[in-house]
């Protein structure tokens, strides 16, 4: 289907080159049939360049696998092979046994806060989102604006004074100052803004014949039309959160317990330098998560992607 | 509309108001608040607290690393931007003219680096960049040549950051391009068939034309990110060799805690803020004058 849609006109250049690859000059053959080789060969084309790029560009997270289950000795011993000679989990072993840090809590606490926001990330821009999509007050417009704005505001600008005023609030080292700073989302008002508008006024109107409140409507109509955008906003909001460095860095810094992942691994990558397969074993459990949510919601993921480039 | 009495149309405003408000109160605590503190002190003396006028502005100005770092990051940033946007949309050309089974599989391989934090990525690379022996040393030492300090010699160092930089946008802004082509009317390239047009005419007067929209979103979104570069830069160079890899929060995180003037480094912050509207703003301008070269 994607095939005809006449984009292919975009690479004919690369393509041109490839029927010559044939070896025998076409010209004795009947112009249609040369034609379908010339297709065959573009296609052909368009799959090896396809899966050569593809290939490319998982090799570092393939590498990176192997080399987890390889010993202090081999890990960068000269030359390198890419399955382990001598297959070892004592990378593994020694995550968990790191003297000051315990690994499994840190995934746990950066689990928590995660999961925390990202429930109240979804209620509270849901909230918002559906107000401005569906009900009218004073002020709305302005308001809305005001909301848009702080897209504009790049995060190392507040950065520092966010510090200073999660600690004003005594929410330095705490789960809260964690979680809290980055639950209310623009980008996310909007999107489901944009995902409300597009839902017929017809589907509440019977609603509000029946005497329903705006809130019932919001929880019992609304609610279960928004699955799509809200598994899409739910798993962009927890991997903003799970792969936090600057922040859990900047606030926590005496409650070990709550140390986020990212900054473990930072700090492991600065002390653990001379035995790097511990460093890149405990990255590759840092991504079982992810990996593990992407595989379970590809389709939502991918349908997110495709729905985000449409302003 | 104007026959709805104002009552009958704010009947719910004080719902409205409440629903607004967990989200909004958010954002006035934690995204304006630290920003008008940003701006009121970098205005002001970082011990006294007395009105210091631009002095801030003026002392970040003249540190020579916060300069570098600005052009570091430009440099740094542009490049990856470019090639993100060059081969994603290249890239996507391949992508439609690929059936949707071997399509899918490729859109999932090439999306896997976006799950990838900086953190994590910056440790795949330094895997393989790994001075001793990480894989381009082994394959230098296969063909008897010497080890390379990616760190630190030469270009590397800007080397190894633009490419794991590009390395985690290349698959996630190539599936938005993609997306972007299979929105073009397949009847505009049905009519310029029809007018003779060849694939080089179609691609420029219809493809290119038609994703501008695509390019501006990216490009804006691309240069916001890049201008904040950092967690590549500390992981793989730490901002070296001397400073020629730092960028701007890179040296201000760095500096925050330091001998210079607290509210100086606010002032550098709050910059970077104005240096990321303009880049938008010419972002945007560019893009939209072509545009209208067209048409």
């Amino acid at each position: 289907m994607q095939t005809d849609n006449g984009i292919a006109a975009g690479v004919r250049p690369a393509a041109e080159g490839l029927p010559a690859r044939s070896g025998q000059p076409a010209s004795g053959k009947a112009p249609a049939r040369r034609g379908k080789r010339r297709k065959l060969a573009a296609k052909a084309g368009f799959i090896a360049i396809g899966a050569l790029v593809a290939l490319l560009v998982v090799f570092p997270i393939v590498w990176m696998i192997p080399s987890a289950f390889k010993d202090k000795r081999e890990l960068f011993s000269l030359p390198n092979h890419f399955l382990p000679q001598k297959f070892s989990l004592d990378n593994f072993r020694e995550v968990f046994e790191l003297y000051n840090i315990d690994f499994m809590t840190t995934i746990g606490s950066t689990l928590a806060v995660a999961l925390t926001a990202v429930a109240i990330s979804l209620v509270i821009n849901m909230l918002a989102a559906y107000a401005f999509a569906r009900l009218e007050f004073p002020g709305k417009g302005p308001l809305f604006g005001l909301v848009m704005l702080s897209m504009f505001i790049p995060g190392v600008t507040i950065l520092l004074t966010s510090i200073k005023l999660v600690s004003d609030l005594h929410l330095l080292d705490t789960f809260w100052g964690l979680v809290l700073p980055g639950a209310a989302g623009a980008y996310n008002i909007f999107f489901f803004r944009q995902f409300f508008l597009g839902i017929p006024t017809s589907v509440e109107e019977a609603a509000i014949l029946d005497g329903s409140s705006q809130f019932g409507i919001f929880v019992r109509i609304f609610i279960p039309l928004s699955v799509t955008p809200m598994v899409i906003i739910g798993i962009s909001t927890f991997m903003g959160y799970w792969n936090s460095y600057l922040w859990p860095t900047l606030t926590i810094i005496k409650n070990t317990q709550w140390q986020q992942v990212m900054q473990v691994l930072r700090i492991l990558n600065g002390s653990k330098a001379g035995d790097y397969g511990v460093v890149v074993a405990a990255a590759l459990m840092a991504l079982v998560i992810p990996v593990t949510l992407f595989a379970v919601f590809q389709k939502y993921i991918m349908q997110g992607i495709a729905i985000s480039g449409i302003k | 509309m104007l026959g709805e009495s104002k009552k009958f149309r704010y009947r719910y405003k004080w719902v409205a108001y409440l629903m607004i408000l967990p989200a909004l109160g958010m954002l006035c605590v934690f995204v304006f608040t630290p920003l008008v503190m940003s701006i009121v002190r970098s205005f002001l003396d970082s011990t006294t607290g007395e009105f210091r006028g631009l002095f801030n502005f003026r002392y970040i100005l003249s540190d020579p690393v916060f300069l570098r770092s600005l052009l570091n990051v430009f440099v740094m940033s542009t490049i990856t931007t470019l090639l993100v946007v060059v081969t994603g949309f290249l890239f996507a050309n391949v992508l439609v003219n690929l059936n949707k089974m071997v399509s899918g599989v490729v859109k999932v391989l090439i999306f896997l680096p976006y799950l990838l934090s900086g953190i994590v990525t910056s440790i795949i690379f330094l895997l393989m960049l790994n001075y001793g022996g990480g894989l381009f040393t082994s394959i230098l030492y296969t063909f008897g040549k010497p080890a390379v300090s990616f760190a630190t010699e030469g270009l590397w160092p800007y080397v190894w950051i633009i490419i794991p930089s590009w390395w985690m946008g290349f698959g996630y802004n190539t599936l938005v391009l993609f997306a972007g082509l299979l929105n073009i009317p397949r009847s505009y390239y049905e009519a310029a068939e029809l007018d003779g047009a060849g694939g080089f005419t179609r691609m420029v007067f219809i493809t290119i034309p038609n994703m501008k929209n695509y390019f501006v979103l990216l490009l804006i979104n691309l240069t916001a990110g890049g201008l904040q570069m950092f967690e590549v830069p500390l992981m793989i160079t730490q901002g070296g060799p001397t400073n020629n890899t730092t960028t701007p929060v890179l040296f201000l995180v760095n500096n925050f805690k330091g001998d210079k003037p607290q509210n100086a480094i606010l002032a550098g912050a709050l910059m970077m803020m104005v240096v990321i509207a303009l880049v938008n703003f010419f972002v945007f301008k560019i893009v939209r004058s072509e545009k209208s070269q067209d048409a």
